[in-house]
């Protein structure tokens, strides 16, 4: 396997510099996203995040089958990650790098485990029918903070996708196509999005040589290779953590990850705000003479 | 150079004019990169890019702007020392690619006794010297310019920008001037570009390295214009202050 390429000691050294100086290359402040964009395909669930250099579409489908027997009243909701050699030469097909294990570990404890898709909703007949929501992720282009850029992708494909309408007469279940019914939004709970911080050593402040982590935001990919070590906090924009991971790496005060989690709560609240812009945008787009209303079977309560 | 009303370009595998190929009545006809001569006498454009021709030197190649380094002699290169063995350091010219071979003895001054002490990760400027067994590079043995590079910072251009920065005259042929405007700026930096897409920059003051970094990068991926390349300088020296 062809190991990832590193930087040079000029590189590593100029950047650490720098960093301790409170500088960063592209001159953003050390907790700046980059350039974020957000676009969402013809097709329902399909987005596509832009976070400067970084590029990962997120795609949701879905189909009708058994589930599982330990679990009858639930639907079947999976993520999965693939990060192809096109992201970058390091990365091999069906042989996961330890961040391609990762990130799909961090996006099942973000998105599933912390129950933001009804799975309950998914069930169609008990034990018989159930929908299975899939998400695939593909990293398009990789240059750092692929967790973020992915959650904020997965998240927005799941809100953004419109699963088929179904009926129930007698026995008979009847799934109807979009042209039959305007199909239905799926039932979301709450929006997590992941906040990675990546850690830079200590730095001493003040006369009596108070120690101090340095921490940036929205890493670069080589910014990522330099880091001693990261914390990935998700949470909701109320303020409710999901998880918080911090893999190895070197140890971080206790103040700093409090301190953290409440800088992660204010940058989740404005990413929150993007994916409800965005997506608000996208449906105004979509229903253009205002007849999407007519078209639900929903009643209005 | 041609003006922008006769630029030719052409696709790969394109019949090129015959009255375009340059003819001296003492040198041969030497191609550079991008053109393929099939024998006896045709000539094929591989790459996709700009006719660029010299009539005095008899040259004849095509410009374009490609992502990957392919070496070619007496390129000047910024290559990574991967790792060193007993008469050679091997070398990293780009990522993921095997690597050049630089002999130890090749450096100015150097002797069996007198080596250069270099580690892995460190930088070097060379030149490329011929493909024998990949490629081999060797250092230029004139004062200033190759050697190793200690401090700094090393960023990753376009090959394209990277030929134009090299390029003699670069303000007028490149239409690059970042350089030059921030030197006139009164910055004090040092830089090295590699034809392997590297652009090594040097200063006292990290905001120089940083400013100098970015006006480049930003005039390579937003192919800016020599006007909006002015703009930048002022507004990334204005921020500096």
């Amino acid at each position: 396997m062809p190991r990832e390429a590193e930087p040079s000691q000029n590189e590593k050294d100029f950047i650490l510099k720098a960093v301790r100086e409170g500088h960063r290359l592209d001159g953003r402040a050390l907790d700046q996203f980059r350039q974020l964009d957000l676009k969402f395909g013809e097709q329902y669930g399909v987005a596509d995040v832009t976070l400067g250099k970084t590029r990962i579409l997120a795609k949701v489908t879905a189909e009708v089958t058994v589930p599982y027997t330990d679990r009858p009243f639930d639907g079947i909701f999976t993520i999965t990650t693939e990060l192809s050699p096109m992201a970058s030469p390091a990365f091999e097909v069906n042989r996961p790098t330890e961040t391609e294990v990762l990130l799909s570990r961090l996006l099942e404890k973000t998105v599933r485990r912390s129950n933001a898709l009804d799975t309950e909703s998914l069930c169609l007949v008990a034990g018989q029918k159930c929908w299975s929501i899939r998400v695939d992720l593909h990293v398009l282009s990789h240059d750092g903070n692929l967790i973020d850029a992915s959650c904020l992708a997965v998240v927005a494909a799941l809100r953004h996708f419109r699963k088929p309408d179904t009926g129930m007469e007698g026995d008979t279940l009847t799934v109807y196509t979009p042209a039959e019914r305007e199909p239905v939004p799926l039932s979301w709970l709450h929006s997590p999005f992941c906040i990675t911080f990546s850690f830079f050593g200590s730095i001493s402040v003040g006369e009596d040589g108070e120690e101090k982590d340095i921490w940036l935001l929205d890493t670069t990919l080589l910014e990522e290779q330099l880091r001693v070590s990261s914390c990935t906090i998700s949470m909701n924009k109320h303020g409710e953590i999901c998880q918080v991971a911090k893999p190895g790496g070197a140890p971080v005060e206790a103040v700093t990850v409090v301190q953290c989690s409440s800088l992660a709560l204010q940058k989740v609240k404005d990413l929150s705000d993007f994916v409800d812009q965005k997506l608000a945008e996208d449906s105004k787009h979509r229903n253009k003479g205002g007849l999407l209303a007519e078209l639900s079977a929903d009643n209005a309560r | 150079m041609a003006t922008q009303a006769d630029k030719v370009y052409v696709l790969p595998g394109d019949e090129i004019n015959p009255a375009l190929i340059p003819s001296h009545p003492k040198h041969p006809l030497r191609l550079g990169p991008g053109l393929r001569h099939v024998p006896p006498s045709d000539l094929f454009p591989t790459t996709a890019g700009q006719l660029v021709t010299d009539r005095r030197k008899n040259l004849i190649w095509v410009e374009s702007n490609g992502g990957r380094y392919i070496p070619a002699v007496g390129d000047l290169v910024i290559g990574t020392i991967h790792h060193g063995a007993a008469d050679f350091f091997y070398v990293t010219l780009s990522d993921y690619t095997s690597n050049a071979t630089l002999p130890q003895l090749a450096f100015e001054m150097a002797s069996k006794k007198n080596r250069p002490q270099l580690h892995s990760g460190d930088l070097v400027y060379a030149r490329t010297h011929g493909p024998r067994a990949g490629v081999r590079v060797a250092k230029h043995r004139k004062g200033r310019g190759p050697g190793p590079l200690s401090e700094g910072m090393l960023y990753s251009i376009s090959l394209g920008m990277a030929r134009r920065l090299l390029m003699r005259k670069s303000a007028e042929e490149g239409k690059v001037v970042v350089l030059d405007e921030l030197g006139a700026a009164g910055l004090a930096f040092e830089t090295a570009v590699g034809r392997n897409g590297k652009m090594w920059v040097n200063s006292k003051d990290i905001k120089t390295v940083l400013v100098v970094g970015r006006a480049v990068t930003e005039t390579d991926e937003k192919s800016l214009t020599v006007e909006q390349q002015k703009k930048l300088v002022r507004r990334l020296v204005k921020e500096m202050a």
